[in-house]
């Protein structure tokens, strides 16, 4: 932990109950607090509609996702030793997001379809990506990851051509019950992940290192991988594919914070949390009475975050042999 | 710990290790030596149990090797190797504390005052919170020796320790050792400089292609016709001032 990480903290907590409060008057109608607080007691009123039916489950969805997503990064980057692994870039989000399209037309009865699909997907592009060297080497786990991802987003346009436009990645329209849904999933996998930091430090060490001293190196791997392929797909099955929070996020933290994962980790759920709220908000508001989808924004923030991130980074961790 | 008719062969290789049979004497300090593909790193694998015994195999206080689950084995045996990579920043202290991670459950944490011991005994309290990434070689071989010693080991192995360290820190380390072993610790080696080897071990091991030539004290293997057979050179022993018996290459 660096020096300065209480006041990081104290400031990542500030901004978000900061931009929660403006996440929930701003909008196509802006409201004033007195109305917010008018609102409550009066719950047959527009504003009541508007804020409990509209912006709140928004804003806790966003809150939820983006802690997700920034720690399913971070838990990738510690199993892969490779700060730019993340769900979304190695496809595992798109393979979650083509599973569940496929679920919905294929499968339209099946209870919990979109989050069981999404799982499944998740699975099968983990399994893809761990199943050669990719591994054991950095460069060929993002090379087929990005393959992997072309693949998923490909089959997924190619199920869905004729159809119409599907609404992609998006909090707008979210009701309580996705919301939820996505407090249930990730709460639960944000407890996990938070309990088992210290295995993400444990695999700063070489795999012998750490078989020499007695611990199961493949036990510690494989129970973060899924827990992060858990969060993000948990994500994808909700909202869609959000990408680049799960790199930008992590990064961030760990040159806030310190390297390690005890701190990083909760660090990137705030952050995270708030980041995605930002970015949701600010979509939702500079065009009224249009909106950009959060995926847009981030996507427009991520691109050229992960660009600067390579092009001037001490490079993959895996390869660094000072 | 024993080697029992102990056999290795990589894979497609003629290279391995080929009916090994030896001990190394408990409390002192054994150093394996031999030509370059001798089998001298992969012996050193294999009473680590990072390579399993294709035959024969390792004991240690009448117990085989691989009976023992991984948790036992790392209490029982440690090993300092010569690349000590870290994927991502850790401190010193993080370090050593893996070294303790053998007496504790995966998610407990170890106690901070089981490792300020070990950073201790190898002088770098006042290190303990900088990232190891940032030491000098020296430094960093001390964190990595005191994290296996943290493990508190019956053998600890150790694979060309001295090779990044230079002289004041290699006699430094031979000495380190040589204390470590007077107090019952079992320390197994493989060294390149064949008169350090003679100089700092009680015993020794000599390989050759997978064989065990010979094995015993430094007197015992003092020998020109020997290490000259099986290092394919030619050798004499002088007698240096001050210092004993030195094997010298004479050129043919």
């Amino acid at each position: 932990m660096t020096k300065h990480a209480g006041w990081w903290y104290g400031g990542v907590l500030a901004l978000l109950v900061l931009t929660s409060l403006i996440a929930l008057v701003a909008g196509t109608e802006w409201l004033g607090l007195s109305q917010v607080t008018w609102a409550v007691s009066h719950p047959a009123s527009r504003a009541f509609v508007t804020i409990f039916s509209l912006r709140l489950p928004r804003i806790l969805s966003s809150l939820i996702c983006g802690g997700s997503l920034a720690v399913a990064g971070a838990l990738f980057q510690a199993v892969f030793r490779n700060p730019i692994a993340d769900p979304s870039i190695l496809g595992i989000s798109s393979a979650a997001d083509f599973f569940k399209l496929g679920g919905a037309i294929l499968l339209p009865w099946l209870p919990g379809r979109n989050w069981l699909m999404a799982l499944v997907g998740g699975l099968i592009a983990l399994t893809i990506l761990t199943s050669g060297r990719a591994l054991t080497d950095p460069y060929r786990l993002i090379i087929v990851g990005v393959a992997l991802d072309a693949t998923f987003v490909g089959l997924q346009q190619l199920l869905s051509s004729g159809a119409a436009a599907v609404s992609h990645s998006t909090f707008n329209g979210l009701t309580w019950s996705d919301t939820a849904t996505l407090l249930g999933l990730g709460v639960l996998g944000l407890v996990v992940a938070l309990i088992l930091a210290p295995w993400a430090n444990y695999l700063k060490l070489t795999d012998s290192a750490l078989k020499n001293v007695g611990v199961p190196v493949n036990v510690l791997r494989w129970t973060l991988l899924l827990l992060g392929m858990y969060l993000a797909v948990s994500v994808t099955a909700v909202v869609g594919t959000v990408p680049f929070v799960g790199i930008v996020v992590p990064n961030v933290a760990r040159r806030l914070v310190g390297h390690d994962y005890q701190t990083v980790l909760p660090f990137s759920m705030l952050a995270g949390a708030w980041l995605m709220l930002a970015a949701d908000t600010l979509g939702r508001t500079v065009i009224v009475p249009s909106e950009i989808s959060a995926a847009t924004m981030m996507a427009v923030i991520g691109g050229p975050f992960v660009i600067i991130l390579l092009q001037r980074g001490r490079g993959f961790h895996g390869m660094s042999t000072r | 710990m024993e080697c029992q008719h102990v056999s290795y062969q990589y894979p497609r290789q003629t290279r391995g290790l080929n009916d090994l049979t030896g001990v190394f004497p408990p409390g002192q300090v054994t150093t394996i030596i031999g030509p370059n593909g001798a089998g001298k790193s992969t012996l050193l694998q294999l009473l680590a149990r990072r390579l399993p015994a294709q035959a024969g195999q390792v004991v240690l206080n009448e117990q085989p090797l691989d009976q023992l689950t991984t948790k036992q084995l790392a209490q029982q045996v440690a090993m300092v190797t010569q690349h000590h990579q870290l994927y991502d920043e850790l401190t010193v202290r993080e370090v050593v504390a893996t070294g303790r991670l053998p007496y504790h459950g995966l998610l407990q944490a170890v106690p901070a005052n089981e490792v300020t011991p070990y950073l201790e005994m190898a002088g770098l309290t006042s290190l303990a919170d900088e990232l190891i990434q940032d030491l000098s070689g020296g430094q960093q071989q001390r964190a990595w020796l005191a994290a296996a010693l943290a493990q508190e080991p019956a053998v600890l192995l150790l694979d060309e320790p001295t090779t990044y360290l230079d002289v004041h820190y290699q006699q430094q380390l031979m000495t380190q050792l040589r204390q470590l072993a007077a107090k019952g610790l079992t320390v197994i080696q493989v060294l390149h400089d064949i008169n350090q080897a003679f100089r700092v071990s009680d015993w020794l091991w000599l390989l050759q292609d997978g064989q065990l030539v010979a094995s015993g004290t430094p007197d015992d293997l003092r020998d020109a016709e020997l290490l000259g057979r099986t290092f394919a050179t030619s050798v004499e022993i002088v007698t240096v001032p001050h210092l004993g018996p030195y094997i010298v290459q004479v050129p043919d």
